[in-house]
């Protein structure tokens, strides 16, 4: 177990995520591989907290943040995929198009 | 040092396991399935918290994620998921693009850990206790963290008025639902 095998397994969950956002249509599993994404940043904070800084506690208070900014963005985000399932009584991302130009 | 290949084993096991579990987050066709694998993914991490000596957050992890974050998701795909509902198929283009643009960044990434170059050995001292991320975080000197504890409980509360507000039904809908 060194640095680099923790940044290499944080940078595959990373590319795992890109590809679950690019390939979902439903808004809940774009969050979910979204959550995929943050959580690959988060290994990283605590790895390099770890191996190399200078002072570990800070790497890992900073990742206590990264954790509750976190909880705030999902409330929020599901709160809106709530609202948006009222509305349109589905959470497909190809057809929530109101605000796009009718032009183009 | 005995412990030293155990851990090493213990790594290996972890990290396969949780690319598996991502793998099948991001590929299961039932959301709800690809919400338990997300479960899993979380798990592993906290074990890999544990073996980087960051038991605080491993903690962390276990409640916010597994226990908040997971469960949120899980009520909101249940509340929103029609039974027997038709999955939207994704078009093979566009599968063989993600899959080329997630490889670019892996790629990126590599090269990048090549520049990085040397094997840090780990560090066997200055682990972040329990009590030294605690006096961290509550002192008001220069290396404590009081400002943003205090700026992160401020938008936790924001974020919670926020998702209700948002979610809630207007009260104009509920008067003519009634009617």
């Amino acid at each position: 177990m060194t640095l680099q095998t923790c940044l290499l397994l944080a940078f595959f969950l990373f590319a795992i995520g890109i590809y679950g956002i690019l390939t979902r249509r439903n808004a809940i599993g774009i969050l979910i591989s979204m959550e995929l994404m943050l959580n690959a940043a988060n290994i990283n904070f605590i790895a390099f907290a770890h191996f190399r800084a200078e002072d570990a506690t800070a790497g890992s208070v900073f990742s206590l943040f990264v954790i509750a900014a976190t909880a705030c963005e999902m409330a929020i985000a599901l709160a809106i995929a709530i609202t948006v399932y009222r509305r349109h009584g589905h959470l497909d991302v190809d057809e929530l198009r109101e605000l796009r130009d009718p032009d183009v | 040092m005995d412990l030293i290949p155990f851990k090493d084993l213990l790594f290996c096991a972890t990290a396969v396991v949780m690319v598996a579990a991502a793998l099948l987050t991001v590929l299961a066709k039932n959301i709800l399935h690809s919400a338990v694998a997300l479960i899993c993914t979380f798990f592993g991490t906290a074990v890999l918290y544990f073996l980087l000596s960051a038991e605080f957050i491993a903690v962390a992890q276990v409640m916010v994620y597994i226990g908040g974050v997971v469960v949120f998701v899980v009520f909101t795909i249940l509340l929103t998921s029609r039974l027997g509902e038709r999955v939207q198929e994704i078009s093979r283009s566009r599968k063989i693009v993600a899959f080329v643009f997630s490889l670019l960044v892996a790629i990126l990434a590599f090269s990048f850990l090549r520049e990085l170059g040397m094997v840090l050995q780990e560090q066997t001292e200055d682990f972040a206790t329990l009590a030294a991320i605690g006096k961290r975080l509550l002192s008001p000197d220069e290396t404590g963290f009081l400002l943003p504890f205090e700026a992160i409980s401020l938008l936790l509360l924001i974020s919670l008025i926020g998702a209700v507000s948002i979610a809630r039904i207007p009260s104009d809908d509920k008067n003519e639902e009634a009617k």
